[in-house]
């Protein structure tokens, strides 16, 4: 049998900070965001279905800290991040997070200046952005920025965690190294963050915001906790009786949540597992146009010349690609089965 | 199973990394890249029960084979998974000590098994080459007992001095460095894994140290790859080539787009004296 031993005696000694990291990071602010909840965050079941126009124009301002899930390859929010190019949103802050060209696609459009990265597909316009001086990057890590988000989500200012330490993510980031009053070991913290507005793509959800994701993700429930103002799109809006019928498939309640946006394949050229396959074809045009540096024509086709994800869907991909790439899932086991 | 005579660098990496994996051990490893097709290829081939858990939540998939392209957007990478968790929760699974063995790509590596996956060249803002960034490698590196890494065997990898730490092997390689920084005891670099050598670490120094080399390369080729000279093992191993067995299990069940084990070819031929590498213009 295990010997517990007893309660140390109160009074050891003080947290000393070992060490501490020089990076520019968002301040923590618990407080700030309990006041905001309490001050503007619907608890009634109020209808907030609107356009992706609306979502993003009242929801995204320029300079917001912006956070999303999963990503353009997979189950992200495609459809309002081409909306906040198109709105040419300025000076944004992202957590990339595990993302894929997501952050290029918003620094291609000049919505962004910087960005806090766990892991992200780079290439020509994240190194030239850089080197120009129009975007600053922050080295987190993939675990640290989702970790980050779960502080945020639990309104305390900050998590402890056994790993950064001893690394140059660490010098470069805000987390601090401390000596653990429990333990007397090193270990390591990082600041909450808590994003101005979360962007996240779910499966289902209905028209009060009640809502589920299916599949693995990184972190769309803390996220979303985590954040002042929550965008959700949606593949399909379903009845409240749907939703009151299976309560344990709903891990995001609808008080969380500011706007819902109907957006069937919101995640094109991505995929929603279980629904639709990603777009190669279009991975590659994207991949190529950033290749020869052609990213403004690449926008313009694909964001500016449309007013809409349904008009972009219906003239830019159309009818027969979205059906072949639906009919081409053919994985739907644990997602709507 | 015959000796292959034609292979990419990748796929022998990929191939000693597979046979280093044991049923009994539990796997981390990126959603995507020359990792997991180590894990695909030694489920296929011996040891069809061995567990990994990806980045983003999913626990102990089985991969349809032949696997879908781009696996890294392709809900099937998850499928007929025990639980579809999040990223959270994998990290904390680590963090328990249930994971043995991280297996990792690197762009670069020190003797100390630090490595660098977000820059190479200038500097953090300005870089010459701007990679990634870290993804899940810091905490995977920092959590599981073990770090195995795969990379190239070249100079411009295996330097005295990393662009970036990313992260972390034996840090500075003095005793308990890692705990010092917040990491748990009893972690660390286990292998790095190239094409024609294989490191492990010395116990005493925590440096690099080569165990095993390719029997048509030689040590004084090796290092001549290396910026730091590392402790050369009195009992070198010796990394059998690919088999075409193995061969064909990469290039038509794990990969069959080519995407990942794509890269330099190596061409054997048969002397009298053993193996040695053909180095013709077709070859590069």
């Amino acid at each position: 049998m295990a010997v517990v031993a007893d309660t140390p005696a109160k009074g050891g000694p003080t947290i000393r900070i070992l060490d501490e990291g020089d990076g520019h990071y968002r301040p923590p602010d618990p407080d700030g965001l309990r006041a905001f909840v309490r001050d503007n965050k619907d608890r009634r079941l109020v209808d907030k279905r609107m356009s992706e126009q609306d979502a993003i124009s009242r929801f995204v301002e320029d300079g917001a800290y912006v956070s999303y899930d999963t990503n353009v390859w997979r189950r992200g929010p495609s459809s309002l991040m081409r909306e906040i190019i198109r709105q040419k949103k300025r000076d944004l802050w992202l957590a990339a997070k595990f993302s894929a060209h997501d952050a290029t696609l918003l620094t291609a459009g000049g919505c962004v200046s910087k960005i806090d990265v766990g892991w992200m597909e780079t290439g020509r316009v994240i190194t030239e952005a850089m080197n120009a001086g129009t975007l600053k990057m922050y080295e987190w890590t993939n675990g640290a920025l989702a970790y980050r988000h779960l502080a945020g989500a639990l309104g305390v200012p900050f998590l402890p965690l056994r790993y950064v330490g001893g690394t140059d993510v660490f010098r470069n980031s805000g987390a601090k190294l401390i000596e653990d009053p429990y333990t007397g070991q090193a270990v390591c913290l990082v600041p909450a963050v808590n994003p101005d507005v979360a962007l996240i793509h779910v499966n289902q959800c209905d028209i009060y915001g009640n809502a589920r994701v299916f599949g693995p993700g990184l972190a769309p429930v803390e996220t979303a906790m985590a954040s002042k103002r929550v965008i959700l799109s949606t593949e399909e809006i379903i009845d409240t009786a749907e939703i009151r019928k299976h309560p344990g498939a709903t891990t995001i309640p609808y008080y969380i949540v500011d706007a819902v946006v109907e957006a069937p394949f919101g995640c094109y050229p991505g995929t929603v597992p279980g629904l639709y396959r990603a777009d190669l074809q279009h991975l590659m045009e994207f991949g190529v146009a950033q290749m020869q540096g052609k990213m403004d024509e690449y926008l313009e086709k694909w964001v500016h010349s449309v007013a809409s994800h349904t008009e972009m869907l219906e003239k830019r991909v159309g009818l027969a690609k979205l059906n072949l790439l639906r009919s081409e899932e053919t994985h739907t086991e644990g997602y709507y089965t | 199973m015959s000796t292959a005579l034609a292979f990419t660098d990748n796929e022998a990496t990929i191939t000693y990394t597979s046979r280093l994996m044991e049923e009994d051990k539990l796997y981390f490893v990126a959603i995507g890249g020359p990792p997991l097709l180590g894990i695909l290829l030694a489920k296929q081939l011996r040891a069809p029960a061995i567990a990994y858990v990806v980045e983003d939540g999913t626990i102990a998939p089985q991969v349809p084979m032949p696997t879908p392209p781009f696996m890294i957007g392709a809900g099937l990478a998850s499928s007929r998974a025990v639980a579809w968790t999040d990223m959270n929760t994998v990290d904390f699974h680590a963090g328990l000590g249930y994971l043995d063995y991280g297996v990792l790509a690197a762009v670069q590596v020190d003797q100390y098994g630090n490595f660098n996956s977000t820059f190479t060249g200038g500097t953090y803002d300005h870089p010459v080459r701007r990679f990634g960034g870290p993804g899940g490698a810091t905490e995977i590196a920092a959590l599981c007992w073990r770090t195995v890494l795969m990379t190239r065997l070249q100079k411009r990898k295996f330097v005295n001095k990393l662009d970036f730490m990313s992260s972390p092997g034996f840090l500075d390689g003095t005793p308990r460095a890692r705990e010092r920084a917040g990491m748990p005891p009893g972690t660390g670099p286990y292998r790095v894994v190239t094409e024609r050598a294989m490191f492990g670490f010395d116990d005493a120094t925590r440096r690099m140290k080569l165990i095993a080399i390719a029997p048509w390369t030689s040590v004084e080729e090796v290092l001549a790859d290396m910026e730091f000279a590392p402790i050369i093992a009195s009992d070198l191993g010796v990394l059998d080539p690919p088999t075409d067995e193995e061969l064909d299990i990469l290039r038509t069940q794990a990969d069959p787009t080519g995407r990942t084990i794509a890269g330099e070819w190596i061409m054997l031929e048969e002397t009298d004296a053993g193996l040695r590498r053909v180095v013709t213009e077709a070859a590069t």
